[in-house]
């Protein structure tokens, strides 16, 4: 008996990765099979195993079970069209495993079932240990050969977690498998942000007890406090070309929003108001920041200019419009809140259509997957707060559950290649 | 002790010379580090560092505001009467907010709470040398529950003396 619960606490202990479950979705998803070519191995079986749950979790595919087919081709020549036409398959994917001196990698052929014939081919040079992320690959290719838009598979999220004291930054791959930890501390860690180039996170830590900013070189963990003030800095942001970080003081007196430049350390600021200027987040060219002002007497999303600095109020609908982030030149996603709910929102900047786009009660802290179509957050019920997702074209929904007490502020990142 | 953690981390394209298109994964490293059993290494110069007890007063503040309750007045002019009669005692103002809206507003919304109070010290006639003010956000609710008794009593600003 002993045993067993000694076996079960270490089950608990070590299986801490996320799952992530689909809670809706698309209304017609893309039928395929995977296969082995010509073989049927252990790794080949594994592949195949991650693949189907990539593009399961997208909630745009709909991957069939060996047992639900009529004939199981060893390979294109094998095809028997009508068995596939009668279970209205789109196409057949074709793994084959290249496990020569133990490297791993992965060839894939896409057979369109209505044409009967291969349509694409493409190839993944793997490394020993790279099965999981070979695999995420794999489905990213396959996933734009559907869809016309890059997968996500191969990408990595950060988030925090928060267990009694200790709070953790952890990065993982995109479906919560591979948790490495980035940061371990017994102060809050929050506003995490990915640098451009995906080799420096910012985010804000509280370990000197007040909101300071520090930078942190993932691969050395070398870290640097950004500017050194007895006020409050937070609130990070990387500039699209890497060289600039806007935040958030209140060094001169209330909260404003500044850039330093990374190499120079040179400051600008760039509000000067009494009321709260706070959370900026970057366009894509990197000419305007768009942030959070309290100066109308509710928080309301603005843009400002960082060259001429002329500002403008984006959002007029609800007293409560937060935390924005640009999801491409055109729309903007904030937290927005309707009656007493806090909803994640969508706003077009041209036709000023503002769109709901969550239906949880207490969303916070929205980010954009690198392909721009699928949005992360942060929300809470009960005591217990988790992660869910929302997929902007196919509306399908996602939550990653915590496993802790608290999961929250996600950051995706930039695409890893 | 020493994390390091190997991860297959970035991932570059090679297009070959061939019509099928090649892909390569590549391996990064990614370190822990763990602050839990270090020492601080900021010097205690501020008195946020310092372990000051239980606060001597909690003033309240409702949703989305930082205006002063008239009901903390009284509380607000007697620390301004002891602080005036002991030039040496200082005053430390931590600033808090319920858990609704984004964190980094609640950060800056918790900040002007606290700065509401040594507004109103300073107004009064203390001096703003005495005073240090700091906002936690809504990252150490008294309560957290989720609902409006708890959120009513962790929006708010604790006043803790340095005598």
């Amino acid at each position: 008996m002993k045993r067993i619960i000694f076996l079960f606490f270490l089950a608990f202990e070590f299986s801490a990765d996320l799952v992530l479950e689909i809670t809706e979705s698309a209304i017609k998803p893309i039928k395929i099979a995977i296969l082995e070519k010509n073989s049927n191995s252990f790794k080949g079986q594994e592949i195949i195993n991650v693949i189907s749950n990539d593009l399961k979790r997208t909630g745009e595919f709909r991957v069939l079970g060996i047992d639900e087919l009529l004939s199981i081709p060893m390979n294109e020549d094998e095809v028997i069209q009508r068995d596939w036409l009668l279970l209205d398959v789109d196409s057949i994917i074709f793994i084959e495993v290249l496990d020569e001196d133990n490297a791993l990698d992965v060839a894939y052929s896409i057979f369109d079932v209505s044409y009967n014939e291969i349509e694409d081919k493409r190839k993944v040079l793997g490394l020993p240990d790279s099965l999981r992320q070979s695999s995420h690959y794999v489905s990213d290719g396959i996933y734009e050969y559907f869809y016309g838009i890059e997968g996500i598979s191969s990408t990595k999220l950060m988030y925090v977690t928060r267990n009694a004291d200790t709070h953790k930054l952890i990065i993982s791959d995109a479906d919560g498998f591979n948790e490495e930890v980035l940061l371990k501390s017994n102060n809050s860690i929050i506003s995490p942000a990915w640098s451009t180039d995906a080799k420096e996170i910012a985010y804000v830590s509280f370990e000197n007890n007040r909101a300071q900013v520090f930078t942190q070189n993932l691969a050395t963990g070398q870290r640097s406090l950004i500017l050194s003030s007895k006020s409050s800095v937070s609130s990070p942001a990387w500039s699209p070309n890497n060289k600039d970080l806007a935040f958030t003081s209140t060094k001169d007196g209330n909260s404003e929003i500044y850039t330093i430049n990374l190499k120079s350390k040179k400051i600008t600021r760039l509000t000067e108001n009494l009321a709260i200027d706070t959370e900026p987040a970057w366009s894509p060219d990197g000419r305007k920041i768009i942030f959070t002002s309290d100066r109308s007497g509710s928080p309301q999303i603005y843009e400002i200019d960082v060259r001429s600095k002329l500002k403008r109020r984006l959002t007029t609908e609800g007293n409560y419009n937060a935390r924005a982030s640009y999801l491409d030149k055109s729309e903007i996603i904030f937290v927005h809140r309707s009656n007493s709910d806090f909803n994640i929102a969508k706003l077009d900047l041209s036709s000023r259509n503002l769109e709901v786009l969550t239906s949880t009660k207490n969303d916070e802290s929205p980010c954009i997957a690198p392909n721009g179509n699928v949005i992360i957050y942060s929300t809470k019920e009960g005591n217990l707060s988790y992660l869910a997702g929302v997929n902007i074209s196919s509306k399908v929904s996602f939550k990653l559950p915590a496993l802790y007490g608290e999961l929250k502020e996600p950051a995706w990142s930039p695409f890893l290649r | 002790m020493k994390n390091i953690l190997i991860s297959l981390f970035s991932i570059f394209i090679i297009f070959a010379c061939s019509s099928t298109p090649v892909e390569k994964v590549d391996v990064q490293e990614t370190r822990t580090v763990d602050l839990t059993d270090s020492s601080k290494q900021d010097d205690k110069v501020l008195m946020s560092d310092l372990d000051l007890g239980e606060a001597y007063v909690t003033v309240l503040f409702d949703y989305d505001d930082d205006t002063l309750r008239e009901e903390s007045l009284e509380e607000l002019f007697a620390v301004s009467s002891l602080m005036k009669a002991n030039s040496s005692y200082t005053l430390l103002v931590e600033g808090h907010a319920d858990e609704r809206g984004t964190r980094e507003y609640n950060l800056a919304l918790s900040e002007r709470r606290a700065k509401a109070v040594e507004d109103f010290l300073t107004a009064t006639g203390v001096s703003s040398f005495n005073i240090e003010v700091v906002g936690y956000g809504e990252e150490m609710p008294v309560d957290n529950s989720s609902n409006e008794t708890a959120w009513s009593k962790n929006r708010r600003a604790e006043l803790f003396l340095n005598k």
